[in-house]
């Protein structure tokens, strides 16, 4: 059974006894009015049939009218009353009629003496007959004024049974729901706070790495439910850690090969270009003087191609170094490091005149060998594509874009057109001729990579003839997790 | 000690290589005798004075001209079995390869080379990086005294 379907039984079952206690109480309350009602209605009853008997008595001793006139108003009085009953039952209902039938005989009587008291009074006969009709009204009179007294007295009775009514049935309603609520609370902890100790036990032992905890909660309730899935979540979290576990295992093989792959390509792919090199420039010192021009310039194509080649090579294993290496984050202060590169850059070629400008205290958290190449490409880029400008000027900056540290690199040399951009970033695309800007293609791709690995976003604008701005955008998420999550890094 | 007497052991498999490090040493003008072994095992075997070369007699090469790819027993193997003999363990051993991975150069230093050199494609470099070489461990360099 659902909760919500206890919840809602255990919601009626209390306010159902409430509404019974109320109901009760009210009963009860109602027949100890009832009863207060009928003990009224018996006093002055009595207190009529006290009057009448007062009346009668002087009536009969003195056979004053004024005496009379007032046995005719109690009567009325007592008439009023008898036909004016509260409901009563039983007994008490009984006592009323017999209370009725002798005021009526009483009255009857009282009409005889009336009657005869006007016929003389010095008859024996006539004084023995009143007499007796006399005591007989008094003799019924005095009954009536007993079996009032016994209605007062049942109506007090009842009045105290009516309470002790109250007092029994608001103790059971309390009775009743101490037990509901002892009941409800006991289903609460079986139902509800027991599931949820041993979900929070569960997430807690999840949490900790515990895979294969489950909770096995048998009970068809929402707890059930959420406890079914929980255990599912952790199912399905346990495949995917051991599918992740699969696949970084994988991946560490694979890394383990391309590392073998690269080793192997760094050995035996360069020795044969050396021995192309070397050959041809044996043959060119051996044998220089009996070799054409043309021979001679053959030779030196190969010798400039094994060369190229070479670099070739080494650029990619350096673009391979870049996604292999493990990344040791720490602060990276960029301004001295750019300045670094294009004093090294202008010692090489200190015929070039390049004018170039630093943002000061430009930092950023990274790893400091991984940035140093990819500024270092991005810098003897700016180098390279400036070489044909007179007023060369180079620029490494920092702006703030949308709350966002952006670095950038910046030249006025011979740029590219933007229509080309998105081959930017591809190892060995180049938007230059090799005759014009000599290159392999493989820095900005190595750019990339170290962007990549860092997290970090790249982007370029350009212009034909007008120069190229590199820029990237470190977000605050590097983190050494990224480390972590590289395999055998 | 007379220039002849100062001799190279080159441990090279590579034909081609060990014509250009000929050649290179030549127009360097290093006269120096050069022996060439093209496996880590023939090294030590020359080294030690033994198998095929167990009639040379104890002498031992100036300096060791160590390429690390090699068949059998690899260059590092090879500066292992040398610095685990007390009788090679300081002979100046200079590592020539075509690779220059880091793990490599970590290793030939940690095993104990005296230096480690990569051989460059440009083969102008390459003399230029053998004939420093020669005058400097053949000529300047001040051998440790026999073991």
């Amino acid at each position: 059974m659902k909760i919500r379907t206890k919840a809602t039984i255990a919601a009626t079952m209390m306010l159902g006894t409430m509404v019974l206690i109320a109901a009760s109480i009210g009963w009860a309350d109602a027949q100890v009015r009832a009863a207060i009602a009928q003990r009224r209605h018996s006093a002055e009853i009595a207190s009529a049939l006290n009057n009448m008997r007062m009346v009668t008595f002087e009536f009969l001793l003195n056979r004053r009218d004024r005496a009379r006139f007032q046995e005719q108003i109690v009567w009325e009085r007592l008439e009023r009353l008898f036909a004016n009953p509260v409901a009563l039952e039983g007994p008490a209902a009984r006592t009323l009629a017999s209370l009725r039938g002798q005021g009526e005989h009483s009255h009857r009587l009282f009409s005889e003496v009336e009657a005869s008291s006007g016929v003389d009074s010095t008859d024996e006969v006539q004084r023995r007959f009143e007499a007796q009709l006399s005591s007989r009204i008094m003799i019924l009179q005095q009954n009536s004024l007993v079996q009032a007294e016994q209605l007062i007295h049942d109506a007090e009775n009842r009045i105290d049974d009516a309470q002790r009514r109250v007092v029994v049935v608001t103790g059971m309603g309390l009775v009743l729901m101490a037990l509901l609520t002892a009941v409800t609370a006991w289903l609460f902890r079986r139902d509800v706070l027991g599931p949820i100790a041993r979900l929070e036990l569960a997430t807690r032992e999840v949490a900790a790495g515990n895979w294969s905890f489950e909770l096995d909660e048998g009970s068809a309730d929402e707890l059930g439910d959420m406890a079914r899935h929980f255990d599912a979540m952790t199912r399905a979290l346990r495949d995917s850690f051991n599918q992740l576990q699969v696949s970084n295992r994988d991946l560490v093989v694979l890394n383990k090969e391309l590392e073998s792959f690269s080793y192997s390509v760094s050995h035996d792919l360069r020795s044969p270009l050396r021995s192309m090199d070397g050959f041809s420039l044996a043959l060119l010192e051996d044998y220089g003087d009996r070799l054409d021009e043309e021979a001679r310039d053959s030779l030196q194509r190969i010798r400039a191609a094994s060369q190229r080649m070479g670099r070739l090579i080494d650029e990619l294993l350096g673009l391979a170094r870049v996604t292999r290496a493990e990344l040791r984050i720490q602060e990276v202060d960029l301004s001295a490091m750019a300045e670094d590169i294009l004093s090294t850059l202008a010692k090489a070629e200190p015929d070039r005149r390049v004018r170039w400008e630093i943002d000061r205290h430009m930092r950023v958290r990274g790893d400091r060998e991984l940035v140093a190449i990819a500024l270092q490409n991005l810098l003897a880029n700016a180098w390279k594509f400036t070489s044909k400008v007179e007023e060369a000027v180079i620029r490494v900056g920092t702006r703030d874009e949308d709350g966002e540290q952006v670095f950038f690199v910046s030249d006025n040399g011979a740029g590219f057109d933007m229509a080309y951009a998105s081959r930017l970033f591809g190892a060995f695309q180049r938007l230059h001729h090799e005759r014009d800007f000599p290159g392999t293609g493989v820095g900005l791709a190595t750019v990339q990579r170290v962007m990549h690995r860092h997290g970090w976003s790249l982007g370029a604008s350009a212009a034909l003839g007008q120069g190229a701005t590199f820029y990237f955008r470190p977000t605050e998420q590097v983190d050494e997790r990224r480390e972590q999550d590289h395999p055998a890094g | 000690m007379n220039e002849e007497s100062k001799t190279i052991l080159l441990v090279e498999d590579n034909d081609d290589d060990v014509a250009l490090t000929l050649r290179a040493f030549k127009r360097s003008h290093l006269m120096n005798p050069v022996t060439v072994v093209r496996d880590g095992v023939e090294a030590l075997d020359f080294l030690f004075a033994r198998g095929a070369y167990a009639d040379k007699g104890e002498a031992l090469p100036t300096l060791v001209i160590l390429d690390l790819k090699l068949p059998k027993l690899d260059g590092l193997g090879v500066l292992k079995a040398m610095r685990a003999d007390t009788r090679t363990a300081l002979l100046p051993t200079v590592i020539l390869t075509s690779s220059k991975e880091e793990q490599d150069v970590v290793a030939g230093y940690s095993l104990g080379a005296n230096s480690y050199v990569r051989k460059p494609v440009d083969f102008a470099e390459f003399l230029e990086a053998v004939k420093i070489l020669g005058i400097y461990w053949l000529a300047l360099n001040q051998v440790p005294p026999p073991q």
